[in-house]
Parts: C-alpha cells; sequence; structure tokens
C-alpha cells in the first residue's frame, strides 16, 4: 500500500493516501509526515481520492500530525474526499478541524 | 433473499479479502436500492474495525483462525454477524473502559467505538465451546456519529 508524498513549495506538502490508510500503513505514514515536518513542512494536503477505508488508526495517525503542525501554525487539510472516507468524516465530525476542498488545486490554492 | 455468507483463515490477508468483497458488493450493486452507498461504506468500516481488532489483538491459542463473515438485509438496515474461534473478550467491558478514558485527538481507542457508534443492537458473546459471535446491525434510518475532543 503505498502513500506517495510530494512537495508543493517548502512549507507544503501533498500526501497521495492510495487505496487505504489504516492500521496497516499508519505508521509509515506518521513516520513519513514526520521526516517532512522536520524539514520544514507546515503544512499538509492529504489527497483521498482513490481511498477505500480510513480506519480509526488511521484517523489517529493524522490526529497525531494535526497535534505537531498545529503548534507552528500549519495545517492539515482533506482533499478529493472518497465516499468510504466521508462516512468516517461525518460519522467522527472531524470536518470540524480538518477543512475540506474539491480537488488538490484547490487546496493548493488556498495554502499558497 | 439478500444474504451473504463467507469464510476466511488467513489473517495475513482477510482485510483485502473483505475489501474486495465489499467493492463487488458495491459495483454490483448487490443490496441496492435497500442499502445506499454509504450505508455500504458504514457497513465496511465496521466490519474492517472488527476485523482489524480481530488481526492484532486476538488470542487464538494455536488454533487455526476461522472467521466467519454473514450479512443479511432486513427492514431497516443489514444484519451482519461475523464469527470466530478466538479467545474473545468482554466486549461490553472494553467499551465502558475505552468511553471513559479517550483522549482528545487520540491517537489509539477509537476502534471499538467506531463501530459501537455506526451500528445498533451490538453483541459479542461466546456461541458454543469455541465459536464466538459479534452481531450487529447497521440502520439506513440512522445518521450515527461519535463524540470526540478536539482540544
Amino acid at each position: 500500500m503505498s502513500l506517495e508524498l510530494k512537495t508543493h513549495n517548502e512549507e507544503t506538502v501533498i500526501v497521495r493516501i492510495g487505496k487505504a490508510l489504516d492500521f496497516r500503513n499508519a505508521s509509515e505514514f506518521k513516520a513519513q509526515c514526520q521526516d517532512q515536518v522536520q524539514e520544514g513542512a507546515r503544512n499538509f494536503i492529504l489527497d483521498f481520492s482513490d481511498t477505500g477505508i480510513l480506519d480509526s488508526t488511521g484517523l489517529g495517525s493524522i490526529f497525531s500530525l494535526y497535534r505537531q503542525v498545529s503548534p507552528l501554525n500549519g495545517q492539515v487539510v482533506f482533499a478529493s474526499v472518497s465516499r468510504p472516507v466521508q462516512v468516517v468524516v461525518q460519522l467522527t465530525r472531524t470536518y470540524k478541524v480538518f477543512r475540506q476542498f474539491p480537488s488538490v488545486e484547490a487546496a493548493q490554492d488556498t495554502l499558497a | 433473499m439478500s444474504a451473504e455468507h463467507h469464510t476466511f483463515s488467513d489473517l495475513d490477508v482477510l482485510i483485502d479479502q473483505v475489501h474486495d468483497l465489499f467493492d463487488e458488493w458495491e459495483r454490483s450493486e448487490r443490496f441496492a436500492p435497500a442499502l445506499g452507498v454509504d450505508d455500504l461504506n458504514r457497513l465496511k468500516l465496521a466490519v474492517h474495525e472488527w476485523l482489524a481488532n480481530l488481526v492484532q489483538h486476538a488470542h487464538f491459542n494455536g488454533h487455526h483462525p476461522q472467521i466467519g463473515l454473514s450479512v443479511a438485509l432486513q427492514e431497516d438496515g443489514i444484519q451482519c454477524t461475523i464469527s470466530d474461534n478466538s479467545d474473545g473478550f468482554n466486549l461490553d467491558d472494553e467499551l465502558t473502559i475505552r468511553s471513559t478514558s479517550l483522549e482528545s485527538l487520540p491517537e489509539r481507542g477509537m476502534g471499538l467505538l467506531m463501530l459501537q457508534a455506526c451500528t445498533k443492537r451490538l453483541s459479542y458473546q461466546r456461541v458454543n465451546g469455541s465459536v464466538q459471535k459479534l452481531e450487529f446491525v447497521v440502520s439506513t434510518k440512522d445518521n450515527p456519529w461519535l463524540k470526540i475532543q478536539f482540544s
């Protein structure tokens, strides 16, 4: 299950989540994002366009990232949210914490 | 009749196999129109959370794992039964502990609470010497939510 990280600019990273962010790859997500924060990234755009499952462990790893970047005035935003992920967002009301954008490009424009 | 039963025995590929099954149900509109796409995704999330719990924490005491998944449409939703031959645990006690100790923006401990939040009539009981059954209904009429503190 491959996560793809792409640097948009010095402070912003796009993470293409792929098929799943769950208990099987949440540690990898955390570690890769942590590396980016250490290199100066503050804003993370999570691209959920192909994602079939976001589970509790995956959501927990996003909360962890949010806790890391919030004191640095950073943001974690969701882009192109698939329906399985939207079900989790609604169930947990996390739209109150993570802004949602219809596409990665729309998120990039706002965070630029 | 709109019902399905499947069995699984390899924990290493269990999650992928079950996800493939849900993908097939969505593609073929297996439970449509009674069950909408979001209802099916809520069922998938509930099943995934339970199986993730089994894969990560269950003790099979040297037995070869045997997992059964049954779903059947009902008037107000879809009934799901997941059987297993692990040692089991007291689900009600775990839910009480987790609901009272959930931190703000929690990194762990949400799985069973998410399962509880998106289901009704949830129970986990031993049905004979070696088999336990999780049973629940995902309602097509509710808009469930789990309260998490964000600050």
